[in-house]
């Protein structure tokens, strides 16, 4: 009897589908359409939109369209791994889009460079030539012009 | 107008590595040639099929391994009438908490070879075993469990 042990591979996988609700289903069909919407509240319009205004806990309203244009709040670096969204490193950043109020949480694309990574630096969404109703419809922000 | 969408996909998909240990080892191994190896704590007697190292009541290292030969009754089931992505079986199958004769632990595994609704609780049941080619250090060396119809009276 041998005192090694055995080991082996093993995956797990489930393919879960979520239901969204009708107003980030909206979000994520705006996306789709290469538009971002947000939710109106009394405190100004939400983005990304909630289905309740996260302070007072009211029901948010209608969904209108907003800028795909923002303002980097906070951002963390990050070495490329397979399946990221750029082939190198890159930033996770909370935006703020404009007009709104709220954080998307998203990736900043500045061609592996991280000095040039700053809070309030403005950003732009680059959207996917293909989009499917997923975040991922915007392949990531880069720096506005 | 933007029309909404109403569900994603979340795929969940986790890639790992399963290391079984010394004490566990010594029961993969003992499957892969149809045995089953159980260890005996000297301080409680307590008997672990499988068995790990140590004990986990007195903590104490388990005597050496001996062989069990797999006999036990259901000590438990469910019928598991619904299909799910990745099941190897067509529902309805039944799958049991089996205390083998000798034992102080019990095994999960299918009890087949005999309609759901006359499996019971105490019902004796037996190994059925995969073909020499088939053999492995898993605990799918045992097929299923069946019931013993020839002088294996219920517990």
């Amino acid at each position: 009897m041998t005192a090694d042990s055995l080991s082996a591979a093993y995956t797990v996988e489930f393919p879960f589908e979520r239901t969204v609700g009708p107003k980030i289903g909206t979000f994520l069909g705006g996306l789709r359409d290469g538009r971002l919407y947000g939710a109106q509240t009394e405190r100004g319009v939400l983005c990304p939109p909630l289905e309740f205004e996260p302070e007072t806990g009211a029901e948010t309203g209608e969904l209108v369209p907003v800028a795909d244009t923002g303002t980097v709040t906070s951002w963390t670096w990050v070495p490329s791994r397979p399946g990221d969204p750029v082939p190198h490193d890159f930033a996770w950043a909370l935006i703020a889009i404009d007009g709104t109020i709220g954080a998307l949480f998203h990736v900043v694309d500045v061609d592996g460079d991280s000095a040039r990574m700053a809070t309030g630096m403005r950003v732009r969404a680059r959207w996917r030539a293909e989009r499917v109703g997923q975040l991922s419809d915007i392949e990531c922000f880069e720096v506005a012009p | 107008m933007t029309e909404p969408i109403t569900t994603m996909p979340s795929p969940f998909r986790m890639d790992y590595t399963y290391v079984a240990g010394t004490g566990r080892s010594v029961f993969l191994r003992g499957l892969a040639e149809r045995k089953l190896m159980a260890r005996r704590c000297a301080g409680c007697e307590q008997v672990y099929l499988p068995p790990p190292e140590f004990c986990s009541r007195c903590l104490r290292e388990l005597e050496p391994p001996f062989e069990l030969d797999g006999r036990g009754v259901v000590s438990t089931f469910c019928v598991v009438s619904f299909p799910f992505p990745g099941q190897r079986i067509d529902p309805p199958y039944v799958v049991a908490y089996i205390q083998p004769h000798g034992a102080g632990t019990r095994l999960m595994h299918l009890v087949r070879e005999v309609e759901p609704e006359d499996v019971h609780i105490g019902m004796a049941v037996e190994p059925v075993w995969v073909s020499d080619d088939e053999l492995d250090t898993s605990l799918l060396s045992i097929r299923h469990f069946r019931p013993v119809h020839n002088g294996g009276a219920d517990a």
